[in-house]
């Protein structure tokens, strides 16, 4: 009797490819072929009703889908490059502070701790048009005697998202870029400074771009987080009022678990991992670039 | 005001002795019920009952989940879709219950018909989907009734002016027409506003079909195609543009939900509201409400047609089609409906499904005037009200006439352009489901 045996790297690696069969690729396999059915969770027979591209083109031909879009687009945009800028302040500050510098990091750290359905709640309360802090302190400051409405006005209810979303995760890029600060190697700096550099040439020419590569790991970070922007939408506005506050994903979530239409918000969800997959393209070729620039390969 | 309902509550089930004769001793020995039932406190009262029919009957019951109707509405659709649909009864709300026409099974052959026959007719009615008698009614009715603050009503200065400006005498509304006009009258923004109303999700829906149907009108045709894109319907919508651009309701009322709408009128700030009969008495406590001893009810203002709004549902109990042990459950689902399981639940304030439990509590309220003016009123309204549309699309569709609605309310769209929209969407879906 003969016994066949696997090869050990076979063996060893056998548990993590089941598991990642298991979990990941078949689940994914199945909603990529749910997203070619008119799969339905109520009436389960649906899902072996194949009807091609139908919800790819429902999709790709839905002016509700493409401004959900273009709004997730407008977040990930306008977030990042205030957390950035934000993350980049407060780095650069924190890293001159001779004394608490741990205390100032751990506080510092405060928003991210927070789960970010509670932060949306907390967010809610603090824009309610009736009963909610800020309008309430602008009409105590008599700076306004009308009632602003944060979460129902277009551009205000994109703001108030979006102060949301700078305000639970600026830290992010704080400590990924102090981080870099730490790492900075002093002599470039010295070399500027005795060449005559002003504060803001050390900065522009000598330290941003030592730090670029660190910034861009952020960015990728966050884009992903960002893109698949939920738990803080879904409470302050579900997306609404009128579609104005509806992103990617508060759509999605509605039309699979509320409407129980999962073929189509698997389609749609396909077509928003693309944009997901753009974005961290995009910023590792920027971080490959950095990188290059700097000589340190990639 | 929890301990005045736990009390209350308490001298009841003392009062009732909890009969349990009609259940045979020991008849389900050894069957374990699992049960996946709505969760809150205001529910427990009932739930703490159930361990009577377990020591009647010799069974027990497994309640394996408890969740909001909502959360519980998620799960039942993942269940159906993972084919795990062998527990056994399950909470259901008239609303939800077009949506699952295949996991619930008729009740009408488990139940005596002389347990069926006391309900209120019109509750049994809404909870036949398809001929199936897919749940038993609890005390949880539902419909809307109006809650103003009386003082309004006595002010002389004010019916003056309201008289001088409207041509009319100031009185409670009975129409909406009346209703819009005071509520632009009454408001004071950003202190005071004439009303509000739920703005968004299934809540603006249910508001705008129960005024379309006040108006004249009807949501859908019999096959099912949207008909909400009439002269009714747009006069419905115009009434919630109206008072949204006059400023009679608040800002942020497009996104609003229930619990907004009561803790705003307990707030003081509102004058006119439209709301549940669960709010009765919290308004009137003056431990929660800056309006006790000030709120009036009356029933629900009629529309242009005549016909008096009264968007109703209600809470209920089903039994899975998959069920092993069906005959166990139906006792179950018919001791949690039965007149001693209302009568407990409605002594906290929920409306009752029985026609004989509607008359005990009315003799009950005696010599309480609040009460009785609430049940009086809230009465009056559920004699005319009407369910849901009988569609499993009834949720889907919705989600898909909410934001035109919004959108009109808000200016980014006519009236007639948001109508037309939502009426366009709906008829996709209808047709994409193959219903026409």
């Amino acid at each position: 009797m003969s016994t066949r045996k696997f090869p050990p790297w076979l063996l060893l690696l056998l548990p993590a490819f089941i598991i990642i069969l298991a979990v990941v690729a078949i689940p994914l396999i199945f909603s990529l072929y749910s997203s070619f059915t008119p799969y339905h969770l109520t009436r389960p027979e649906t899902l072996w009703k194949w009807t091609g591209s139908f919800n790819y083109i429902k999709a790709a031909t839905d002016v509700n889908f493409w401004k959900a879009f273009g709004r997730t687009v407008l977040l990930l945009t306008v977030a990042l490059n205030l957390e950035m800028l934000l993350g980049l302040g407060l780095a650069l500050m924190v890293s001159k502070v001779t004394h608490g510098q741990r205390a100032l990091r751990t506080a510092m750290m405060f928003p991210m701790m927070f789960s970010p359905i509670l932060v949306g709640f907390q967010f809610k309360f603090i824009f309610n048009d009736n009963v909610g802090l800020v309008n309430n302190a602008l009409q105590s400051l008599g700076l306004t005697d009308v009632a602003i409405p944060w979460l129902v006005d277009a551009n205000l209810a994109m703001f108030a998202i979006i102060f949301a979303e700078v305000w639970t995760s600026t830290s992010v890029f704080a400590i990924l870029i102090l981080a870099g600060l730490f790492a900075l190697p002093q002599d470039p700096l010295e070399a500027a400074k005795v060449d005559g550099c002003t504060p803001w040439q050390s900065f522009r020419f000598v330290t941003l771009p030592f730090l670029m590569p660190f910034i861009y790991i952020a960015m990728a970070i966050r884009s992903l987080d960002v893109a698949r922007a939920y738990d803080i939408v879904q409470v302050m506005t579900n997306g609404g009022p009128a579609r104005r506050t509806e992103l990617l994903w508060t759509l999605i979530g509605r039309t699979g678990y509320v409407d129980a239409r999962m073929g189509y918000a698997n389609a749609m969800g396909y077509i928003a991992i693309l944009m997901s997959i753009g974005f961290t393209v995009y910023f590792f070729l920027k971080l490959q670039s950095a990188r290059r620039e700097l000589g340190m390969g990639g | 005001m929890k301990g005045r309902v736990a009390s209350s509550v308490l001298a009841l089930a003392a009062g009732l002795g909890f009969a349990t004769a009609a259940l045979a001793d020991g008849e389900f020995a050894g069957v374990t019920i699992e049960a996946k039932l709505i969760g809150g406190q205001q529910y427990e009262a009932l739930y703490a009952r159930i361990a009577d029919w377990e020591k009647a009957t010799g069974a027990k019951v497994n309640i394996i989940s408890q969740k909001n109707h909502f959360e519980l509405d998620k799960e039942y659709k993942a269940d159906i879709a993972a084919g795990t649909t062998n527990w056994c009864v399950g909470s259901n709300h008239s609303s939800f219950a077009p949506q699952y026409p295949a996991l619930f099974t008729d009740l009408t052959a488990l139940i005596p018909a002389e347990s069926i026959a006391g309900f209120v007719p019109a509750n049994i009615t809404a909870a036949t989907i398809d001929g199936k008698l897919t749940m038993l009614p609890r005390a949880q009715f539902d419909v809307s009734a109006l809650y103003y603050q009386k003082s309004l009503y006595t002010d002389p200065a004010k019916a003056e002016a309201f008289k001088a400006k409207f041509g009319y005498d100031l009185a409670v509304p009975e129409t909406w027409d009346q209703f819009r006009d005071q509520a632009m009258f009454f408001a004071a923004p950003p202190n005071m506003y004439g009303t509000q109303y739920a703005g968004k999700d299934e809540a603006i829906n249910g508001r705008f079909y129960e005024l379309v149907v006040a108006n004249g009108g009807k949501m859908f045709n019999d096959d099912f195609t949207p008909a909400f894109n009439s002269p009714a319907g747009k006069e419905a919508l115009q009434w919630f543009v109206d008072l949204y651009k006059a400023g009679a309701v608040p800002p942020g009322t497009t996104n609003y939900l229930w619990d907004d709408l009561g803790n705003g009128f307990a707030s003081g700030t509102i004058a006119l509201n439209l709301d549940w009969p669960g709010w009765s008495g919290f308004f009137n406590d003056p431990a929660a409400s800056k309006v006790s001893g000030n709120v009036g009810v009356a029933p629900a203002p009629k529309g242009s047609a005549g016909v008096r709004t009264g968007w109703s549902g209600f809470h209920g109990f089903s039994v899975t089609e998959g069920c092993a042990t069906k005959e166990a459950a139906a006792s179950l689902v018919d001791f949690l409906t039965n007149e001693d399981s209302q009568k407990l639940e409605s002594a906290a304030g929920p409306l009752p499904s029985r026609t004989a439990v509607w008359e005990y509590v009315l003799e009950q309220a005696k010599g309480d005037a609040y009460k009785s003016e609430v049940l009086a009123a809230f009465q009056e309204t559920a004699k005319t009200a009407f369910p849901v549309p009988p569609t499993p699309y009834w949720i889907e569709a919705g989600n898909l006439i909410f934001p035109e609605l919004q959108a009109a309310i808000l200016g980014d769209k006519t009236v007639d352009q948001a109508l037309e929209d939502a009426s366009a969407a709906v008829d996709d879906l209808m047709k994409e489901n193959g219903v026409y």
